[in-house]
């Protein structure tokens, strides 16, 4: 009879047994049986008595009511939007870093960076006055500096900060798309007043026409109000004209005003655009982009209980963008004879633009189509703005500019007549949006096209004014000694890549911080470069 | 024959060398160098700190060219490649005593 083994005898023929594999098998399944039976009598404990662990006590106080999880939420929901979309601001950078020359790079950044810290103070100020308070149908009136703001915002039942949030990160986008069509040509100074005009007056007030509780194109064509024998208002669910047009018509002002970069020559007159200097960068930047869309338009419910809606609206962003970027890499390839990657970055961009107003209310199919025209539009958009002379070194005009007019306009014609309006609670689709192509008439289309119409001509037509004005006190456009030199030089005092274009030759060890930094402007480099300079 | 390199603005680069297409230099070689002259580069900031940029991004170009063409193309260099102020680089002139073409073996002028 083999004598009692000790416990530590016992766990050490066990770790034996277990480098058997039929062994090891057992023991497994032997444990896992043990763990469910654990797992089973836990649970029968809290069910008959659910106090036992504790967190019963919650779902039983008889003081809480629907809103309080329905609030948070949403609220939750259009936080995780807002981080996203801000997100996107990363994704501008990049692309736009990446579409341009090395020699105008540190601007670049620098234009996003400060354009952001900009946009939020000014959004605090009086921009989210300006586009979310009550007023009148031109303009919001209240809780300038957030002062008396009430807790949620509106019926969404969002935090009002929080909605405070999303809505600065959508401003910060408009303003950033404004910076693209204007690179490498714009004085610092200039860049700081029209961005201050941009975040501070032209998107807020214009926005709030179409987004403002009692905005104008918002309440249009119901009785008392703006054009009442229309019977429609204005949809721009997450901002094709609202953000991208009103961003993309005062890139085009700017643009027109600073004229194109020295040196830079349209295809009519024998030239073309100018080589971008990464495009890795600026083809990871549009995906990004791309990543932050998911917040920009499934956010735009403000409702995590629409669940259906969210999941609505990914989807069709998503379709939209797979197929603008296809049909703008085979319109490329029909003009060009290459797969060009400029243009299908820029395709995928405009298919997301384009689908930016429609995406609640039409179906994946509708998507797909009206991605596919943005994907076309896009192309022809930028050989349009190259006839016309004008420099836009990203194609911000036509992706967001034009695409975003189409995009708004697609809501006309591709409304599938299910989907009516998202709510705090849920989808209500008492009164759904029907489109052209659907059977519903010209209705939604009259009443897009007057909205597009309305604001693409007043955003036009006021960056004009602030862009001349600029320009007549010569701040606008950079001296042509600081361009010659380099923008980034010129402004900033540095190359985006000082390691290689400055010192990679001369110093093998380029340029480090601190003391040494310091004395290698004071010492002379092989003997030779004194402080004569 | 003469060679000529020219060391000039890189932003000057596409008028320059348009403008020497169009008085008849057949071919040329360009590369991106760094250099000073008498200035020796500018001072720049970047944290606060004040660095020299000492050598200064150029344009090299290279031509040979028929001895009747020198005098065209050295006052079609200095035409486009001025703007007058410091920076806007030199030119010079050597003589080259042959020139073969590598794929059939031509020498001298006809090899150009």
């Amino acid at each position: 009879m083999e004598p009692r083994l000790s416990f530590p005898a016992k766990i050490s023929r066990l770790r034996e047994r277990m480098k058997d594999p039929e062994w090891n098998r057992y023991g497994k399944i032997l444990l896992m049986g043990k763990l469910t039976g654990v797992v089973l009598i836990l649970l029968a404990a809290v069910v008959m008595n659910p106090d036992l662990i504790g967190f019963s006590s919650f779902a039983a106080d008889p003081q809480l009511k629907g809103n309080d999880i329905v609030n948070p939420l949403n609220t939750v929901w259009t936080l995780i939007a807002a981080f996203l979309v801000f997100g996107m601001q990363v994704g501008f950078t990049m692309l736009e870093a990446g579409f341009c020359r090395s020699r105008e790079t540190v601007n670049v950044l620098m234009e996003c960076v400060v354009d952001t810290c900009l946009c939020g103070l000014l959004f605090y100020a009086w921009g989210f006055a300006f586009m979310f308070s009550h007023g009148n149908g031109f303009i919001g009136m209240n809780w300038f500096f957030l002062n008396g703001a009430p807790h949620t915002y509106e019926t969404s039942g969002v935090a009002f900060l929080a909605f405070w949030l999303f809505q600065f990160a959508f401003a910060d986008t408009c303003s950033t798309i404004t910076s693209g069509a204007m690179i490498g040509r714009t004085g610092w100074i200039g860049d700081l007043i029209y961005s201050f005009f941009v975040s501070g007056f032209i998107y807020p007030i214009i926005g709030h026409w179409a987004w403002g509780p009692d905005g104008f194109l918002a309440t249009m064509g119901s009785a008392g109000n703006f054009f009442p024998s229309l019977g429609m208002g204005f949809h721009d669910f997450a901002g094709s004209t609202v953000v991208h047009t009103i961003g993309g018509f005062i890139a085009l002002a700017g643009s027109i005003v600073l004229g194109p970069r020295l040196g830079r020559r349209f295809k009519r007159d024998g030239g073309g655009p100018m080589m971008p200097h990464d495009l890795t960068i600026a083809c990871s930047g549009g995906l990004l982009l791309w990543f932050g869309w998911y917040g920009f338009n499934p956010g735009s419910t403000l409702s995590a209980m629409d669940f259906e809606g969210i999941g609505r609206v990914a989807a069709n962003t998503t379709l939209a963008a797979c197929a603008a970027g296809l049909s703008a890499m085979f319109v490329a390839y029909f003009m060009s004879k290459k797969w060009d990657m400029s243009f299908t970055v820029n395709g995928f961009l405009a298919g997301l633009v384009a689908i930016t107003c429609p995406c609640y209310w039409v179906s994946p199919g509708g998507s797909i189509i009206l991605g596919a025209v943005a994907g076309i539009i896009v192309v022809y958009g930028v050989e349009l703005l190259e006839y016309l002379r004008i420099d836009d070194p990203i194609g911000a005009v036509p992706v967001h500019g034009i695409c975003g007019i189409w995009g708004t306009l697609s809501l006309g014609l591709f409304a599938s007549g299910q989907f009516g309006a998202t709510g705090q609670f849920g989808a209500d689709n008492s009164a759904p949006l029907k489109g052209l192509f659907y059977g519903g008439g010209f209705q939604v289309l009259e009443a897009q096209i007057i909205g597009s119409l309305i604001i693409t001509v007043s955003t036009f037509v006021v960056a004009m004014i602030v862009m001349k004005v600029v320009n007549a006190f010569g701040l606008l456009r950079i001296s042509t000694e600081g361009e010659n030199y380099g923008l980034d030089l010129h402004e900033h005092g540095i190359s985006a890549y000082p390691e290689y274009v400055i010192s990679a030759m001369g110093r093998p060890g380029g340029m480090s911080g601190g003391d040494t930094h310091a004395a290698m402007a004071k010492t002379p480099v092989g003997g030779k470069l004194g402080e004569s300079h | 024959m003469k060679k000529i390199e020219a060391i000039i603005q890189p932003f000057k680069l596409d008028e320059v060398k348009d403008a020497l297409i169009k008085i008849g230099v057949e071919g040329m070689t360009v590369s991106e160098v760094r250099g000073h002259g008498r200035q020796k580069g500018h001072t720049e900031v970047y944290r606060g700190h004040e660095y020299k940029i000492d050598l200064l991004p150029k344009v090299k170009l290279e031509m040979v060219v028929r001895d009747a063409l020198t005098t065209q193309v050295i006052e079609t260099l200095n035409t486009a490649a001025r703007t007058g102020k410091i920076g806007d680089g030199k030119i010079f002139v050597s003589t080259i005593e042959e020139v073969i073409r590598i794929r059939n073996g031509d020498r001298g002028e006809s090899a150009l």
